[in-house]
């Protein structure tokens, strides 16, 4: 396997859209249930908690970018064998394909779900699943650049919901927040760490990085991106833990979409039924992503067609769908890829950027020594 | 690539078809055959059972009387529901529900069981209004009945509290109000007490509730001193009572006025009200509260002429108004502490300034007997109407 992709000119994307990427697929349907997970962890400081959860995945984006500027155009499946070598690498790659084919599947089941608990209590599962993973892969085929399109139009088209939450300030009351930092580290840090299932996502940079036209700039743009999504995550959370009653936020599954049914239009009594239609276009380059590059896989490992991965994926993830009946399940199966996340997409790619630092230096010192002498 | 976009093709077909399909397999929900259900009542019917009446909207283009009454009886809610299709010709739903009224002697017992549900249901909004019957709950529904289908209670009873709660004369009695201040730990609900009056429903007063226990009732008139506590005002009306010696000083001799008074008091109204409370913990070992009132208003009537020219008449007859007012708000406060309960958010306070613990509950109904509170009003008065 050749470590450096060279795709086609025509396949490249602009570094700014880069930036689109990332925040797309960070906010997932994470959000709609992040405020009150981490307020059972760190409290009334649970945004602060987000935060500090925004700021850990800046620096390892940071480090991402670092080590992916080592090399020339490579993406995690050519690094991870050139690190490790051939069998260890692969291991290593068949390990992250599953790791973003569950995250795939967990995505799809929490909108389903959301669906389900909404708006179409009779709707069966196959079929939203049916529907939803064709969507995906018709996405999918389109390549690269169609998926990054995906996420522009995405962020776009779901810009105005921010200013909807001014809507639920009207209710706060921000004595809630006060005292601030009273809950200790322990639970502060327990409380970043259950941010690590909304702000997952941006590890696919490591396989959208050789499509990059104008890879210099990059490192601008990811932080940019990570940026917004702290502050917006943060945003979102503090208006949730001043909206609701301390017992209140610790009981209601989704509060940023409980927070939505307060706001009402004339001729629209219940403005969820927009928000939870709309989060499909939330979603949706999320579940293209994670399935393009879990699909790529197939294409560098074995040498396949990535079509072909696409629709093995598409099939298997289709199939789990008909295990997953109920709540406890679904939320059993979140927090098992939270945990997943937090390493694959947290710790390994710091650990990993660390080796590839380490060997790189390594060996121009061994070939400056050679030189020299 | 020449074979992509036949492969697309099909993909967009398969696509296509499974929306339609998808589409086309859920339950539909015409609105010639749904009730909805606009308001309901539940009232405890003797032993395990309550019993729950609906006004249900219909949508039938044959008949002119477009509402209908329903009681049942069950256990639960849901159950309630159920035992209500039966007498209906329309599928009830509930997502039109605007607003909810318990029985007097169901809200003495708790209703968070019955709120619980509305909650859980995600077809009910969060801006349902929660009300209590002075009586029974069924008998404020029967006033459709006596209205012959008229009245449209469902969207009366809403567009009453509304426009109370648009009026600054109620508060707001939301359901996501509700659960903020049952699930707060130092605060408690309150709720609207409604009455009937011949054929009309009427707001009588203001249930205070233990958390989702009534345990007591504020008439009008001090529902203004709970409202400057708890809220804001912007465009508020009061009506004062002063003993005639008390303003002796402001009242004008020579002028056309009836010589003797109609009234053995002297009444001024003021109305524009703005307020601005602010309450805080200033002594946290101690637990004394300085609760500080502010408000700009106008003098718009009274029933005896009084001399409003001079600036000290003006500052005279503002004093007073502090005067009362600061006995009025600190009668208020202490006998809620004496009943326990905080609808004020005292509680709320306190925790918020509670650094490296938490409190619970039963431990903030404790430290609430030994509560102390230093009361300041004052008062404004911008304008006397047009003249003087």
């Amino acid at each position: 396997m050749k470590i450096n992709v060279q795709p086609k000119e025509g396949l490249l994307v602009n570094a700014f859209l880069v930036m689109f990427f990332i925040h797309s697929v960070q906010t997932g349907v994470g959000i709609v249930g992040l405020p009150r997970i981490v307020y059972i962890a760190a409290k009334h400081d649970a945004w602060i908690s987000v935060f500090l959860g925004g700021l850990f995945s800046a620096f390892v984006l940071a480090m991402i970018v670092l080590m992916l500027k080592k090399y020339e155009s490579a993406d995690l499946y050519g690094i991870q064998v050139d690190v490790f070598g051939k069998w260890l690498g692969n291991a290593l790659n068949v390990f992250y394909m599953m790791y973003m084919t569950i995250s795939f599947f967990v995505i799809l089941m929490n909108y389903i779900e959301i669906i389900q608990v909404w708006i179409f209590p009779e709707m069966p599962t196959w079929q939203i699943s049916l529907a939803l993973i064709l969507l995906t892969i018709y996405a999918v085929n389109g390549g690269i650049r169609i998926i990054v399109g995906v996420a522009f139009m995405s962020v776009l088209g779901t810009l105005w919901m921010v200013f909807i939450l001014v809507v639920p300030m009207q209710y706060a009351d921000p004595k809630n927040l006060l005292p601030l930092l009273n809950t200790d580290l322990k639970h502060i840090i327990n409380g970043v760490y259950k941010t690590s299932l909304s702000l997952m996502g941006f590890e696919l940079l490591m396989f959208l990085y050789p499509y990059v036209k104008d890879k210099k700039k990059i490192f601008m743009y990811t932080q940019i991106a990570n940026l917004y999504t702290t502050v917006f995550f943060t945003a979102v959370t503090m208006v949730c833990i001043t909206f609701f009653a301390e017992n209140g936020l610790a009981r209601t599954i989704w509060p940023v979409l409980s927070m939505f049914k307060i706001v009402r239009l004339p001729n629209l009594e219940r403005f969820e039924f927009i928000a939870v239609s709309f989060w499909m276009l939330v979603i949706l380059p999320n579940m293209c992503a994670y399935l393009w590059a879990a699909s790529k896989g197939f294409n560098r490992i074995i040498n396949w067609k990535q079509k072909k991965g696409i629709w093995i994926i598409g099939i298997l993830v289709w199939g789990g769908s008909f295990f997953i009946k109920a709540r406890y399940q679904m939320n059993e199966l979140s927090d098992f890829v939270a945990h997943l996340g937090f390493l694959s997409a947290f710790c390994y790619p710091v650990l990993l950027s660390m080796l590839v630092l380490v060997k790189k230096w390594f060996l121009r010192r061994k070939k400056s020594s050679a030189e020299a002498s | 690539m020449q074979k992509l976009p036949k492969c697309n093709l099909i993909l967009w077909t398969i696509c296509l078809m499974t929306m339609i399909l998808c589409a086309g397999c859920i339950q539909q929900k015409p609105l010639e055959k749904l009730g909805l259900i606009t308001t309901s009542g539940y009232d405890l019917a003797g032993k395990n059972k309550i019993k729950g009446t609906a006004v249900v909207q219909k949508f039938d283009p044959m008949t002119r009387a477009a509402t209908k009454v329903i009681t049942s009886y069950a256990k639960t809610t849901k159950g309630l529901r159920q035992q209500e299709n039966l007498q209906s010709n329309q599928k009830l739903v509930s997502g039109q529900l605007r607003s909810v009224t318990y029985s007097r002697e169901l809200a003495k017992k708790g209703i968070i069981q019955l709120v619980d549900t509305l909650n859980r249901d995600a077809a009910i909004g969060n801006m349902v209004y929660l009300t209590i019957a002075d009586q029974t709950a069924s008998e404020i529904m029967q006033i459709e009945n006596r209205n012959k289908g008229n009245l449209n209670l469902g969207t009366y009873m809403y567009n009453l509290i509304k426009q109370n709660v648009e009026g600054e004369q109620v508060i707001s009695p939301t359901l996501h109000e509700f659960n903020h201040n049952y699930y707060d730990i130092g605060r408690d609900p309150v709720l609207p007490i409604l009455k009937v009056k011949g054929k009309d429903v009427i707001i009588s007063g203001v249930g205070l509730f233990q958390e989702d226990r009534l345990v007591d009732e504020l008439k009008q008139g001090d529902l203004f001193y709970l409202k400057i506590l708890v809220d804001k005002y912007k465009a508020g009306t009061k009506e004062m009572g002063f003993k005639t010696e008390q303003l002796k000083k402001l009242i004008l001799k020579n002028e056309n006025y009836t010589r003797k008074p109609i009234f053995s008091k002297i009444y001024v109204t003021v109305d524009n009200i703005r307020s601005k409370t602010k309450i805080k913990l200033v002594n946290k070992k101690n637990l004394h509260f300085r609760v500080d009132v502010k408000l700009d208003s106008r003098v718009l009537e009274m029933t005896q002429a009084l001399d409003l020219g001079k600036p000290a008449s003006v500052k005279f007859l503002q004093k007073k108004f502090d005067q009362q007012m600061k006995k009025k708000v600190e009668e208020l406060l202490l006998r809620f502490k004496e009943l326990g309960i905080d609808p004020v958010g005292l509680g709320n306070e306190y925790e918020a300034h509670l650094r490296g613990k938490t409190i619970t509950k039963e431990e903030w109904d404790r430290v609430y007997k030994d509560v102390t509170f230093d009361v300041h009003v004052k008062n404004t008065i911008e304008r006397t109407g047009v003249i003087d």
